[in-house]
């Protein structure tokens, strides 16, 4: 494998349900993703875009295939292995924000960085403080996520998906709950800090011309990628 | 502070109804634990010392000797001992007292000459347990001294005429200390003695029957050959009683009785309350227990979207687990310790409350006692039941599908 590759899965197979509701969510898929590149996952509702986010960010196990990252396998790891790489290496945002409502936004922001346990309580509180400062929420860093608009909430989950400063950023949907402006917004900062700071990116997405602005297009229907369309295939 | 710590006080201090609920329930279980044990055991602790300090930890009786009629001993101490022939009094009491002294749990020993005859005063007359003895070894052995309420012991000491009094007899009687009582023995004739003295020592049965005199005087109205027909020992360690009893009787071939074999029948019956009380209110904590159970499992319902996302931020399931053991542990830590707190207020205020006990025991006022191990036990208990009551919540927490509340409705 190419050891610049930052996250790959190849032949990935799932299945979901039991018995008569069984439904094979994913059917073969491979894909890779390469430092400072945004990728973008579109299809129907239930096409398998969501299972396969989560299989690429370790939350859950493939039925059959492998989920590399940085050309590591992380099939044979433990579950504790599992989640140990989840905090180093990758960062989820999610469609409907989800902050930790009781705490803080610097303290939202935090909360990776505690699992991880490298930094001081002084070192992630000036971390945190930073990155809340670089999506433009320095100044509300204390209040509380729940008294915060949809959109710096949007925002809070962008700093903290990137507190650890993982290889690898998933966001199932990050602008899906956010207006136009905010939702530009989002993106806008989301692909000026992967393209900086040589991460991936790889965003599911319902919205045309968030897709249209990534490098990378992977359609998705029944499971599979049925088409992957680079920036330049679409010029 | 880990990060399950952290977040466990977050998630605690969010959910303040709850905590004071979970809070109150191991504060109660505790505090009354600790209430219920400290009052039972203050009761018994009484009659133990009180007998202690009236009949010694130990008494050397009877002179004994095996009937050898049988060609196998048997092995049963009891049955052994319906196997012997017992000589009233003791044979040479000032050698007993002598090799029983070289023993390191023998305080002091004290020998006397008991009997039962009738006393009377003035019109009352009244069925008495007299106690010969020497008043010097006495007040080493015994708390003699410190149960008189009224007269001296000095008085006593001094006139081998007199008598000290147990203080219910005395009322039976009607005498305070300067009048004469008149002791007859059986087949004898009244003797007139003054009352220098009147004892109480808390136990019913001994202050509504007996009357100290002097070794000599009981002798005579006993019309005993022997001096003493009973030794009383203090110990350094009463608990060690029932062994040394069994040696001494080996030694002295005679019949040797521990105070826990005497007060078997009463010590039996306020074991029976303790334990009563302790299953009562190890029940309170059990439910408090449940109570925290079922905070902790609403705990876990309400935060099911937080536990998705701390997994995918890369928490452990152990670290999950470990956030709601955590709510349990500060629970039962807090809890513990105010409930210690209540539980000492409790005690007091319980050792305040006035009652008028005449019976087995004297008594004005609510008997306690102060032990450290009735808080330490009520802690431990609070652990257990919080930690068992914390655990299937934490171990749901942990087991919770993180990807089943991030997908929502998407597949």
């Amino acid at each position: 494998m190419n050891s610049e590759i930052r996250l790959s899965c190849h032949d990935v197979e799932r299945y979901l349900g039991e018995e008569e509701s069984r439904v094979h969510a994913l059917r073969g898929v491979s894909l890779q993703l390469d430092p400072g590149s945004v990728h973008a996952v579109v299809g129907p509702s239930g096409c398998g875009k969501s299972t396969l986010l989560y299989i690429l960010g370790l939350l859950d196990s493939p039925d059959k295939g492998s989920v590399a990252i940085e050309s590591q396998l992380m099939s044979n790891l433990s579950d504790d292995e599992l989640a140990r790489r989840r905090n180093e290496l990758i960062g989820f945002i999610f469609q409907f924000h989800f902050l930790m409502e009781d705490f803080s936004a610097q303290e939202n922001v935090m909360i990776p960085m505690r699992r991880l346990g490298r930094l001081s309580e002084e070192e992630m509180l000036e971390r945190a403080g930073g990155l809340l400062e670089a999506v433009g929420l320095g100044d509300k860093r204390r209040r509380p996520s729940r008294h915060l608009s949809g959109g710096e909430q949007q925002r809070v989950a962008i700093a903290r998906s990137l507190a650890n400063d993982p290889k690898v950023i998933l966001a199932d949907e990050p602008t899906g709950n956010l207006d136009t402006a905010n939702s530009e917004r989002a993106f806008d900062l989301l692909k000026n800090l992967v393209h900086q700071g040589e991460k991936a990116l790889l965003l599911v997405t319902h919205n045309p011309a968030i897709a249209e602005a990534c490098d990378w297009i992977h359609e998705m229907k029944d499971g599979r990628i049925i088409a992957s369309h680079p920036r330049s295939s679409r010029s | 502070m880990t990060p399950p710590l952290y977040i466990a006080l977050r998630f605690l201090v969010h959910r303040k109804r709850a905590l004071l609920l979970s809070l109150a329930g191991v504060v109660f279980g505790v505090a009354i634990f600790i209430g219920t044990q400290a009052q039972t055991e203050g009761f018994a602790q009484y009659f133990i010392d009180s007998t202690l300090g009236s009949n010694g930890a130990l008494i050397v009786r009877s002179r004994f000797r095996p009937q050898s009629t049988m060609l196998i001993p048997p092995k049963n101490s009891k049955t052994q001992a319906s196997h012997r022939s017992y000589f009233e009094g003791i044979d040479d009491a000032s050698a007993i007292m002598r090799v029983s002294r070289q023993f390191s749990n023998v305080v002091s020993c004290s020998p006397v000459l008991r009997g039962t005859l009738s006393a009377r005063a003035g019109f009352e007359n009244a069925t008495v347990d007299l106690y010969g003895i020497d008043p010097a070894l006495h007040l080493q052995t015994t708390d003699l001294a410190h149960q008189i309420v009224n007269g001296s012991f000095d008085d006593f000491r001094n006139n081998p005429n007199s008598v000290i009094i147990g203080s219910r007899l005395a009322d039976v009687l009607n005498v305070e200390p300067g009048d004469t009582v008149q002791l007859l023995p059986p087949g004898g004739e009244y003797r007139r003695l003054i009352v220098a003295a009147i004892a109480r020592s808390g136990i019913g049965p001994i202050d509504a029957t007996r009357v100290y005199s002097h070794a000599r005087v009981a002798q005579t109205l006993l019309h005993k050959p022997y001096t003493a027909s009973m030794i009383i020992y203090k110990l350094r360690d009463p608990h060690s009683a029932p062994a040394l009893a069994q040696h001494f009787e080996t030694l002295f071939q005679h019949e040797t009785q521990s105070w826990q074999d005497r007060e078997e029948s009463t010590l039996q019956l306020f074991l029976t309350l303790r334990m009563s009380a302790a299953i009562t209110v190890s029940l309170i904590i059990l439910l408090a227990g449940f109570g925290i159970f079922n905070v902790l499992t609403m705990t876990v319902l309400s935060k099911v979207k937080e536990i998705a996302i701390l997994r995918s931020m890369g928490y452990r399931r152990i670290d999950i687990s470990a956030i709601f053991l955590w709510q349990g542990a500060m629970i039962a830590a807090a809890g513990s310790l105010i409930g210690c707190i209540f539980g000492a207020l409790l005690t007091w205020g319980v050792s305040n409350i006035p009652i008028r006990i005449r019976g087995l025991l004297y008594t004005n006022h609510f008997l306690v006692v102060w032990d450290w191990r009735h808080y330490m036990w009520a802690t431990l208990l609070a652990i257990v039941a919080v930690t068992i009551a914390s655990y299937v919540p934490a171990r749901r927490a942990a087991e919770l599908p993180p990807v089943a509340t991030l997908r929502g409705s998407s597949v």
